[in-house]
């Protein structure tokens, strides 16, 4: 006879309540996995990936997805299983008098150990070739953050950066398509993040730092630039855009705005996309 | 012996009065936070001119009443034909956020504008105490980055362009990226907070004009309020466009060296004589005591509220007659009045306006030559830079602007010899 | 109680005496030191749960605050409107950002770690050892007294010129060192490093009685691997609190002299914040990051060993069986805190330190979900074969293994360095944390409360209404926290107050305005709690000595004990978790039931 610590009166009623909450227990490996596949039916998923390392990247999140996603519906399946026919309302004898199997935890500490640390070897190519090396070439733009703006500036005709000829921009970053493109990127102020989501980059603007960041964007497009560091009030605000687009569209438009920049007569506006802003007065 | 934590849950209350002081002390927090919503959102009055025109409470409540009239309440704009502003962009920009429903039709001001520029926009908004430099007040009508001469107002251009560009080097951010329709919106949003804060200054300021008959009532007919006190501001923002800087164009055949170096004396020389402000090494560290329009607004007056709270003091008060001492007792309650208008939340702290570095290659006004020609040739409205117009001739003023665009190039060895830097970089 | 009745010796060489002085104290004085500076590690642990759970309740709210701001940006925010009257109600951007940073730094330093340590650790440290009080009761009094200065400290941040700080709980410099980076950066930020410092002495002082306590205080035969696990975990919690906090402390002063006396550890040279020139420089932002998150790693696993420990003796009472695996339920403690000291890069890895240190810290990352997944098995392995009794704390300890798994889980993508480039900063960060913090602690804390309330205050609590707490709040936490994983997938970042600023996250604001009623329904669910809670302890019905027939040591002592704890000598002749041992007629045997010929045999045999 065990001393029962459940409140609840009749054995049944006692029977009933441990279906309920094993039950409860159960809906949580339902639910999360529903979550998982439904989200993506609204659009609540990855966003679109258009860069030559993103597809390394989301594979190694659906990968990880996946093996937690088992570990987690075996875990989580066996908690109500144990629930279910260990309560204590149906049980029939005393509990198993058990301190432990020896064997049992050699089995499930090797076996995780190793599939983390395959996980963990398995990722340093990604990471090197997204983080470590960099390609051989002089900056395509540098990128200045600054409460709350990313300030661009593109090296101009002359190729340099740091010449009078360099094209000043702010928010409007274009990229061409499918080649390699390096940004230097710095911080005016505070620590500002540069992320673009569909590229799967993102790095920390640090003061005082000019991080290299590369990438190779395969398809055109307008893309978000996001600020992923606290910078203050206006983090929200750091709103930038990207557009990717042929080299020949590319070079149009840095001439086009390089035109604007030096312009000596009053013109009509361009908008971000190079074409004439409508204005009614 | 009992033991302290049984005693400690034994002692303070009764077992039945746990559960009322549990309800009471429920039920008072439900009414203390106030279940109700908060009130709509108002305009401020500009308390500044309105205490420095010395209103009673019944004339400051007169202007509330005609303002509310004329231009309606941030939620639901009025905009009288005279103003030439379309209310159909204004109920754009105007009224709450409403970020639940998607595709909202309005909200644009206060989601974009109103944290620093204030619902007003009298630059009073709960953000701008913290920057540096304050969110610009439209009321004065006064602008500082625009193609037009120095007194006149911004075209639709101009405002257009600076919402688009932001203000680089403050916190004025760049809209580039928000649709033209909004952008549309917001630019004729500030048209009417502008003409609607100066029409208010017009206002506070005609009592001043009244004669006795008028018993400090002003006139409340359409001819007053309409012909004599608004339509002067609005025609300014008509004709606008009429008074844009006519630029001359730069040579074609310019020798860019030649010119730097021709706008280098011109920069040094008494004619400009931009290093009084700017410094001899362009850094800006020429003289910085001076104040823009809107801050020296506020110093006048506490100059003005000081001294006369000074001379109060020294006034003895014996030997005064009735109306003498009443006259003195009412400069007290304004003196104080006005004292707390300035330190409550009516008005910023002044902050000195500090000469442009003009190494470092950050323009506000916009860096094209162009723009700089603009900032030369008219000076900068509400701002100590004066108009070079008149005393420096069109093709002198292109020199300056080639030179001063290669000051933040210039090699640093230029002012030590031995540091390879561009001065963009080192300063 | 009368120890002068008890029929075992009092050792010489004990550090206490029980009974209370002869003279007889003036009123106040006396009141003042049996109920306000009391000395009596019960009622110290009574007053930290009482103060922490205030200050949950505050936190709780500024989380509600920045719930609504996130579902419903620039809309009228309910009671904190009236702040913004002028703008008809709607919130400005800088006091978003003080929301969310004194939401974090409230729950974390005034909640999280002191009620772990500071309520259960204080309440439960001599009695589950046999001790009759902490080693240094006038220190522990001080631990207590030291967290009401960092009380005034951070509430009054809030009226402050400028507000409380804004720059995150995580207060990275230059934003935290500069205030015109910041308005929070001025007199707020200053008061929460002193706020942070006044903790960090309160902790440091606890870790040093607790040390002290679990090694030299321990009743004649419960040897080191006879202690129940939640003490395993308390010891190694205050381990890791005295090797970690000192970094945090100095790096806490040395941001406070880089924004007061203008050293310059932490400002880069040639800043312009706010279009001024910074005075100072030469530092180096990274290095704050570093010192920060060297402490603020150790820091999570601060806050939640001792959940862990307290759920694995909740568990083996109602599931009556013995703690599946003892030893390496031990060694995973020792190694999750040991492992924690070399994760704190994995915080960093977008912070632009050398790329290379991200492939080291991604293998240590990865290697310290190991401990916690042998813990997670070992759980499981405790409930198998067990009789579960569905008690409220049962429950509630059962849903801390449940959601860990979610929150364990979750991390192992953060670890993978090339995904964190991805998910950093996003959602997906909030999901983990405030899975293994609040879905996973919380409820640890709740557990523990229902479970050891009839030992403080001598009735239990009701359990039909302590169920429907737990419902309620299950329910909320997960349609609050698990939807977040998405919104982390898609690329939503934290700390925005307005994301819908991009078109891109348009699309999501009815699945915030969902979680954000959750949230609603969650805080509104704790008043159920807060009445149980208070309602029980005057009126609950009596408790004995052993309302769950628990088998460790604070079982054995009245309820709630009195001073000096046991009135008898506590001697130990078994491990914890003896239930249902064969051959025995009661289903559970006291750490102190002294064995007889018959059981050594048969436990002998049964031990696997």
């Amino acid at each position: 006879m065990a001393n029962d610590n459940s409140s609840d009166g009749s054995p049944k009623r006692s029977r009933l309540m441990g279906i309920f909450w094993s039950l409860l227990f159960l809906a949580v490996p339902v639910l999360g996995v529903a979550v998982f596949i439904v989200a993506p039916w609204y659009d609540i998923w990855l966003p679109k990936d258009v860069s030559e390392h993103g597809k390394a990247i989301d594979g190694l999140f659906m990968f990880i997805l996946a093996l937690t996603g088992v570990v987690f519906i075996a875990t989580e399946v066996l908690l109500f299983w144990f629930l279910w026919k260990y309560d204590a309302a149906s049980a029939t004898g005393p509990a198993k008098y058990i301190h432990g199997s020896h064997a049992v935890e050699v089995i499930w500490t090797i076996i995780p150990a190793a599939t983390l640390l395959f996980l963990a070897i398995y990722q340093m190519n990604t990471w090197a070739d997204v983080k470590m090396r960099r390609p051989a070439m002089a900056a395509s733009v540098e990128v200045v953050g600054r409460q709350f703006e990313w300030r661009l500036r593109y090296p101009g005709r002359d190729g340099t950066l740091g010449t009078p000829d360099d094209l000043f921009l702010v928010n409007d970053l274009h990229v061409p398509a499918d080649e390699d493109f390096l940004v230097q990127l710095k911080s005016m102020d505070v620590l500002h993040s540069f992320f673009i989501p569909n590229l799967r980059i993102k790095q920390d603007a640090v003061p005082g730092m000019k991080i290299p960041v590369w990438f190779k964007a395969t398809e055109n497009g307008e893309y978000d630039i996001v600020c992923a560091e606290l910078c203050g009030w206006g983090h929200y605000k750091m709103k930038g855009r990207v557009t990717v687009e042929s080299r020949a569209d590319f070079e149009r438009w840095l001439e086009k705005m390089y035109a604007q920049q030096e312009a000596t007569q009053p013109e009509p506006l361009s908008g971000a996309d190079g074409a004439a802003v409508a204005l009614t007065q | 012996m009992k033991s302290q934590s049984q005693i400690v849950s034994r002692t303070l209350v009764g077992h039945h009065s746990a559960w009322a002081v549990i309800a009471c002390s429920i039920s008072l927090l439900m009414c203390v936070s106030g279940c109700g919503s908060t009130p709509a959102a108002w305009f401020r009055p500009n308390m500044v001119e309105a205490t420095k025109q010395r209103l009673t409470p019944d004339q400051e409540q007169q202007v509330s009443t005609v303002m509310l009239a004329m231009f309606g309440t941030p939620d639901a704009p009025v905009a009288l034909p005279e103003t030439g502003l379309d209310e159909a962009k204004l109920q754009l920009a105007a009224g709450p956020v409403h970020s639940d429903i998607v595709g909202r039709k309005n909200g644009l001001y206060r989601e974009h504008c109103a944290h620093c520029h204030g619902v007003t926009g009298d630059g009073l908004g709960p953000t701008a105490a913290f920057l540096n430099p304050y969110p610009r007040d439209y009321r004065p009508g006064v602008f500082k980055f625009k193609s037009t001469e120095r007194a006149d107002k911004p075209t639709h251009e101009d405002l257009v362009r600076i919402l688009h560009n932001g203000i680089p080097g403050t916190s004025m951010p760049s809209f580039a990226l928000l649709s033209p329709p909004k952008v549309e919106a917001l630019v004729e949003y500030v048209k009417y907070l502008s003409i609607r804060g100066e029409t208010e200054i017009a206002l506070m300021r005609a009592f001043f004009e009244l004669d006795d008959e008028a018993q400090g009532k002003l006139p409340e007919t359409r001819e007053f309020l309409v012909d004599e006190v608004l339509t002067p501001v609005t025609e300014k923002w008509k004709t606008a466009a009429d008074a844009l800087i006519a630029v001359p164009e730069m040579a074609s055949d310019l020798d860019l060296a030649a010119s730097i170096a021709k706008g280098k004396e011109l920069f040094y020389g008494d004619k400009a004589n931009c290093v009084k402000c700017h410094g001899p090494t362009a850094l800006g560290d020429g003289q910085a005591n001076d104040y823009d329009d809107w801050n020296k607004a506020i110093v006048e007056v506490s100059k003005e509220v000081k001294s006369g709270l000074e001379r109060a003091g020294e006034t003895s008060t014996s030997g005064m007659d009735s109306e003498a001492l009443a006259e003195h007792r009412g400069q007290l309650a304004w003196l104080d009045k006005f004292g707390r208008v300035l330190d409550g939340g009516d008005a910023l702290r002044p902050r000195t306006i500090q000469p442009r570095n003009l190494r470092h290659g950050i323009y506000r006004g916009g860096r094209r030559p162009l723009d700089l020609y603009y900032r030369i040739h008219a000076g900068i409205n509400g701002a100590p830079m004066p108009a070079a117009k008149g005393t420096v001739p069109p093709e002198e003023i292109w020199h300056i602007v080639n030179y001063v665009r290669s000051l933040p190039y210039e090699l640093d060895g230029e002012l030590g010899a031995d540091r390879p830097m561009v001065a963009k970089d080192r300063f | 109680m009368s120890t002068a009745t008890a029929s075992t010796t009092l050792s010489p060489d004990r550090v206490s005496q029980s009974l209370p002085p002869a003279r007889k104290a003036r009123p106040v004085a006396e009141f003042l030191s049996t109920y306000v500076f009391s000395k009596d590690h019960k009622v110290i642990g009574l007053q930290f749960l009482f103060s922490t759970l205030l200050w949950f309740l505050v936190g709780g709210l500024l989380a509600l605050a920045v719930r609504w701001q996130v579902a419903w940006p620039w809309s009228d925010v309910p009671v904190l409107g009236k702040l913004f009257a002028q703008q008809g109600g709607q919130m400005a951007p800088e006091f978003y950002t003080m929301l969310f940073t004194m939401h974090a730094t409230v729950m974390i330093f005034l909640v999280i770690i002191p009620i772990l340590a500071g309520a259960f650790g204080n309440f439960l440290i001599p009695l589950m050892i046999g001790a009759d009080d902490m080693a240094f009761p006038t220190l522990n009094m001080l631990s207590y007294w030291f967290m009401w200065p960092a009380f005034f400290a951070f509430g009054a941040s809030f009226f402050v010129e400028g507000g409380a700080a804004s720059s995150g709980w995580t207060s990275y410099p230059p934003l935290s060192t500069n205030v015109a980076s910041s308005p929070g950066a001025g007199m707020g930020q200053t008061l929460w490093l002193v706020g942070l410092t006044l903790v960090g002495v309160s902790s440091m002082l606890g870790s040093v009685n607790y040390m002290t306590t679990i090694i030299l205080m321990r009743a004649p035969g419960m040897t080191m691997f006879r202690l129940p696990m939640t003490i395993w975990a308390m010891f190694i919690t205050a381990i890791l609190q005295a090797f970690a906090l000192p970094v945090l402390t100095a790096a806490g002063f040395m941001q406070l002299t880089d924004r007061t006396l203008g050293t310059g550890f932490f400002s880069p040279e040639g800043n312009i914040v706010n279009n001024a020139m910074q005075a100072t420089g030469g530092g180096q932002p990274l290095l704050w990051q570093h010192l920060f998150w060297f402490y603020s790693h150790p820091a999570v696993y601060i806050m939640i060993l001792p959940a862990m420990g307290m759920v694995s003796d909740i568990m083996t009472t109602f599931a009556r069986k013995p703690l599946f695996g003892y030893r390496p339920m031990v060694y995973s403690i020792a190694g999750i805190a040991g492992l924690g000291f070399i994760v704190w890069g994995h915080h960093m890895f977008i912070s632009g330190m050398n790329p290379a240190l991200g492939i080291t810290f991604m293998v240590s990352t990865m290697m310290i979900a190991l401990p916690s997944a042998v813990k997670t098995f070992n759980w499981l392995g405790t409930i198998w074969g067990g009789r579960i009794q569905f008690t409220t704390a049962m429950l509630f300890a059962l849903s801390f293994v449940s959601m860990f798994i979610i929150g364990g889980l979750s991390g192992i993508f953060m670890a993978a360095t090339p995904v964190d480039i991805f998910i950093h900063d996003t959602y997906f960060i909030v999901a983990h944390f405030h899975y293994v913090l609040f879905a996973g602690t919380a409820m640890g804390v709740w557990a523990g409360i229902y479970y050891w309330f009839p030992k403080m205050f001598g009735r239990t609590m009701n359990e039909f209404w302590g169920k429907v707490h737990f419902f309620l709040t299950f329910i909320f936490l997960n349609g609050t926290f698990f939807t977040m994983h998405i919104l982390g997938a898609v690329g939503f970042p934290r700390r925005l107050a307005d994301a819908y600023h991009y078109e891109t996250f348009h699309h999501l604001q009815p699945l915030n305005a969902f979680m954000t009623y959750c949230a609603i329904g969650m805080v509104a669910t704790q008043i159920i709690f807060a009445i149980n809670f208070f309602w029980s302890m005057f009126n609950g019905p009596i408790a004995g000595r052993n309302p769950w027939n628990a088998n460790t040591l604070e079982w054995t002592a009245p309820s709630p004990p009195g001073h000096g704890n046991f009135d008898f000598q506590p001697v130990v002749y078994r491990g914890p978790y003896e239930y249902s041992v064969p051959g025995v007629e009661k289903d559970h045997l006291m750490q102190t039931d002294p064995p007889n010929a018959a059981e050594a045999a048969a436990a002998a045999a049964a031990h696997g």
